[in-house]
């Protein structure tokens, strides 16, 4: 043997000593080749890996990088008979960037690599292991780094665990394993994807990182539900939707991960098929999940039939319920005054109340009925909706006209003939029950585009539910609104404080007959609004023929049936015109309008608040209704103040107005994001992303602290 | 105290920033109006008719580098421009961002590289890089005579920011225009644009 064969080994590990363990610095990461053991055992499969360590805010990507980026490499040089494996990726974190989102590291990463070595290999001598490792390193600007890098090692029988180990060993706890979900099913339906399964135990969080580029979109929210036992995580497909995506592939992160793994964190591969379905539109995720619990309605559900009881009992102080209110006020000290003539048990009174709350919550649950076929059909629509339509208005117009006529004595509605001319109690009961059922109906329709405070928010959340869980919310909503009557019909005591009845009644019926009229004003300016005043004319020329029908018909009951023709005449005439300008054919002045109310005021949209995010400014959005009494009060008394504009315009707020009179889909899509359903609603975008929503009955007060706080 | 919690729940969320339109190959390319680097407005109507090209850039982001250094962006220019093709180089960064270039600054730059699109202008509010969903630079869209958007997506088919890869990538601009001028439709009409996120701020 000679000289330099002997000295070959210790040349090496010179060699060894010079190139293993040295990290390189490249622009803003320390990148070193590393490996889990001190030596290379024959046949045994090696852990190496890269380790990158990123300056502080700099990251590099996962394998599948987000929106933007590009995913690390390794091209492995390796001595004869080894072979590498592909890297196997810890669980990257989600790295906002304005309005996309990346995948990938920072601080301290390893990205370790399995090499499979030969038995034939002579222990005792080092080999070098090289690799090209090249990645994207990005802060607020990207670099392209790169460096080849080399490790060296001895072979040995037996290995000792490296300085490294450590590290690895932390690293294997963050690559996710493939996982099989019990009853796994993924859904989609245009860009929504629902992912469900059944899970063993609590879900608080979920996070999914796709394992394919281009199918899911990175930077929608993803929203976790409880649906029917179910856990479920809503998705949004990246637009247009790849025609090849039939598996959703990817990464699950539960309850924090691996690293929470004492608080039930985990995550895994899945792998679930993707099949077109039903999926319903969910508001986005709130800032932090709810609990979901595996039994019984979340605390969610209770909580939120509690706010819809008592959104329903505020309903009654709104003011587009009033005029309603002020129907059933009247109606109840008929009943009063009934009950002194005729006698009649307390019984008769209770059944009176209790026929109005089943007016009222039929009515709802049928709304809420209708309102959840529809958002199945996919249909995108709010609470609002009647009152988007301008034949509903100008039917509403028409209806309320009518009843003020009536209050006014131009005609008697039969059942009013019946009762001031007949005895039968019997009928006269049916009758009546029927006028409070027939009211309760009324002052829903009238009642539900106000949303009162809570009622916005039941209504979100109850959207987003199974249709059971939604009918409940609705349900115990038009119950809390009808409460306030059942009580007092089944407390006479309370009743009995109302004043006696007298010639005064007939007064007061009169008087009624205003706040109706009124009503009509308010319905008349909000259908301008939708179709402009040529329609607003029409509507009137027809009202003024259902007065002459009205009064032709009120001749008629006194005994002058000549009259009657025009009674007859009028009526098909009266609808004509109203219907005739107000059916979707007509034309719509909602942009004239909305220009001219436009003081200070932008119209909104989500460009123009993208833009004015992007532009670093606070930004106001108002969500309002034309038809929503309580924006409008909110918009004149408060919005429109002087102290109001002057704070806004000293802080140089961006004032965006949303105007939902007439059906907008984008709209509808935002508050949905919001979790609501209905107008008013009031967005306060501060700087550095933070947002306040503010109550739906504003004061000054409220709205002046709140830009304090920004 | 309940309606707190109610509130509170389920529903007051921090609002997630808001996403970036999307509109597909197929439909309607969104409209705009932009300010040139000259000053003169240029807005989409103003190009039916012709093919329009929109290339979204950043001077500063490798991956531009990449298809400027290597003469290739410049090729497609000259070569598109020639056969009639409205091509509009687009820089979507912020003001607030270090990488924000003046009017006159991109300009220059431009000229440097040898570059020559029909139009170049700055959205630096941009209204026009959400509104189609531009995600990173460089994000070519290709939208025909009626105004229909028929390629978005990424310039090749080589994720690097390596200019030697440019000689052995599919070009996806390329093959579209390729595929529409022999009337066939455009094979991949969407693809998944690589480069470096647009700063908007």
């Amino acid at each position: 043997m000679t000289t330099a064969a002997r000295l070959l080994p210790a040349l090496f590990a010179l060699v060894a000593l010079a190139a293993g363990a040295q990290p390189v610095r490249v622009d803003h990461a320390e990148a070193e080749l590393v490996a889990a053991t001190a030596a290379i055992v024959p046949g045994k499969p090696l852990s190496v890996g890269l380790r990158l360590k990123h300056d502080p805010h700099w990251h590099t990507y996962w394998q599948v990088p987000g929106d933007s980026g590009l995913p690390t490499t390794l091209k492995w040089q390796l001595p004869a008979g080894f072979s590498a494996g592909p890297i196997e990726w810890p669980l990257p974190k989600r790295l906002p960037i304005g309005p996309l989102m990346n995948f990938g590291y920072e601080g301290e990463v390893l990205l370790p690599v399995q090499v499979a070595t030969p038995l034939a290999v002579t222990e005792g001598q080092t080999l070098l292991l090289r690799a090209r490792a090249d990645w994207l390193i990005c802060k607020d600007v990207c670099i392209p780094g790169g460096a080849d890098l080399q490790l060296s090692l001895p072979v040995q029988s037996a290995a000792a665990p490296s300085r490294h180990a450590a590290l690895f060993d932390s690293t294997r706890r963050q690559i996710p394993q493939p996982v099989t979900l019990d009853r796994a099913a993924a859904a989609i339906e245009a860009n929504r994807i629902r992912l469900s399964y059944q899970a063993a135990t609590p879900v608080r969080s979920l996070e999914f990182f796709p394992l394919e580029e281009g199918r899911i979109e990175p930077a929608a929210a993803q929203t976790l539900r409880a649906e029917a036992g179910h856990t479920v995580l809503h998705l949004t497909a990246a637009q247009p939707v790849a025609a090849g995506f039939q598996v959703l592939k990817g990464v699950l992160v539960a309850n924090g991960g691996p690293t929470m793994a004492g608080e039930g964190g985990w995550a895994g591969v899945i792998d679930v098929p993707l099949v077109a379905g039903t999926v319903a539109q969910v508001a986005p995720a709130a800032s932090a999940p709810a609990v979901i619990g595996e039994t019984g309605p979340s605390m969610g559900l209770w909580v939120a039939l509690a706010g819809a009881f008592i959104g329903g009992l505020l309903l009654n102080l709104m003011p587009c319920v009033f005029p309603v209110l002020s129907l059933k006020l009247l109606s109840l000290m008929q009943h009063q005054r009934a009950e002194d003539e005729a006698r009649l048990p307390h019984a008769s009174l209770r059944a009176h109340g209790v026929a109005f709350a089943a007016g009222v919550v039929i009515c709802v649950v049928l709304l809420a009925a209708v309102l959840i076929a529809l958002r199945g059909a996919g249909e995108q629509l709010g609470w609002g909706f009647q009152l988007q339509t301008p034949w509903v208005i100008a039917a509403l117009t028409l209806l309320f006209f009518l009843i003020g006529l009536n209050l006014l004595g131009t005609f008697e509605l039969s059942v009013g003939g019946a009762l001031a001319s007949s005895g039968a109690a019997q009928r006269l009961q049916t009758d009546r029950l029927s006028g409070s059922f027939a009211t309760g109906l009324l002052a829903v329709v009238v009642a539900a585009p106000c949303t009162a405070p809570f009622m916005g928010a039941a209504l979100g959340f109850a959207m987003t539910q199974p249709a059971p869980t939604a009918l409940a919310v609705f349900a115990t909503l038009g119950a809390g609104m009808a409460a306030p009557y059942v009580a007092l019909t089944w407390m006479p005591a309370l009743l009995a404080r109302l004043p006696r009845p007298g010639a005064w009644m007939l007064r007061f019926k009169q008087v009624m007959a205003f706040p109706m009229f009124a009503t009509c004003v308010w319905l008349l300016w909000v259908l301008a609004q939708q179709v402009g005043i040529d329609a607003v004319a029409m509507v009137l020329g027809g009202l003024v023929l259902a007065a002459l029908g009205a009064w032709a018909f009120g001749l008629m009951q006194v005994g002058a049936r000549r009259w009657r023709w025009i009674a007859l005449a009028s009526l098909p005439l009266s609808l004509y015109a109203v219907f005739g300008a107000t059916t979707p054919g007509a034309s719509t002045a909602r942009d004239a309008v909305r220009a001219a109310d436009a003081a200070g005021w932008q119209p909104w949209s989500q460009a123009a608040q993208q833009s004015g995010l992007a532009a670093g400014k606070p930004l106001f959005v108002d969500f309002t209704a034309a038809w929503c009494v309580t924006c409008q009060a909110n918009k004149r008394l408060v919005l429109s103040s002087g102290a109001v504009q002057a704070a806004f315009a000293q802080r140089g707020i961006t004032m965006l107005r949303a105007d939902w009179t007439n059906r907008d889909d984008e709209i509808t899509r935002e508050l949905a994001r919001f979790g609501r359903n209905g107008v008013p609603l009031y967005v306060l975008y501060g700087r550095e992303g933070r947002t306040e929503v503010l109550p739906e009955l504003l004061t000054e007060r409220i709205v002046l602290d709140a830009l304090d706080r920004l | 105290m309940l309606r707190r919690h109610f509130l509170a729940l389920p529903l007051i969320a921090l609002a997630p920033l808001p996403a970036l339109a999307q509109p597909s190959p197929g439909q309607n390319a969104p409209a705009f109006s932009l300010t040139d680097l000259d000053g003169r407005r240029v807005s989409l109507a103003d190009l039916r008719g012709k093919f329009v090209v929109l290339e979204w850039t950043n001077p500063s982001c490798p991956f531009v580098q990449k298809h400027y250094g290597s003469g290739n962006m410049q090729a497609l220019q000259k070569r598109f421009t020639g056969e009639g093709v409205q091509w509009l180089v687009i820089n979507s960064t912020a003001t607030t961002h270090p990488e924000y270039l003046p009017a006159a600054e991109q300009k220059a730059w431009l000229r440097k590289q040898g570059a020559a699109p029909a139009i170049a202008a700055l959205d630096a509010d941009g209204a026009v890089g959400r509104a189609y969903g531009a995600k990173v630079t460089p994000h070519m869209y290709v939208i025909d005579p009626n105004g229909v958007l028929a390629y978005a997506g990424a310039i090749d088919d080589k994720r690097s920011a390596d200019p030697a890869d440019v000689k052995t990538a599919r070009n996806y601009v390329v093959q579209a225009f390729t595929e529409l001028r022999a009337g066939k439709p455009v094979s991949s009409p969407s693809t998944q644009a690589y480069g470096c996120t647009i700063k908007y701020g």
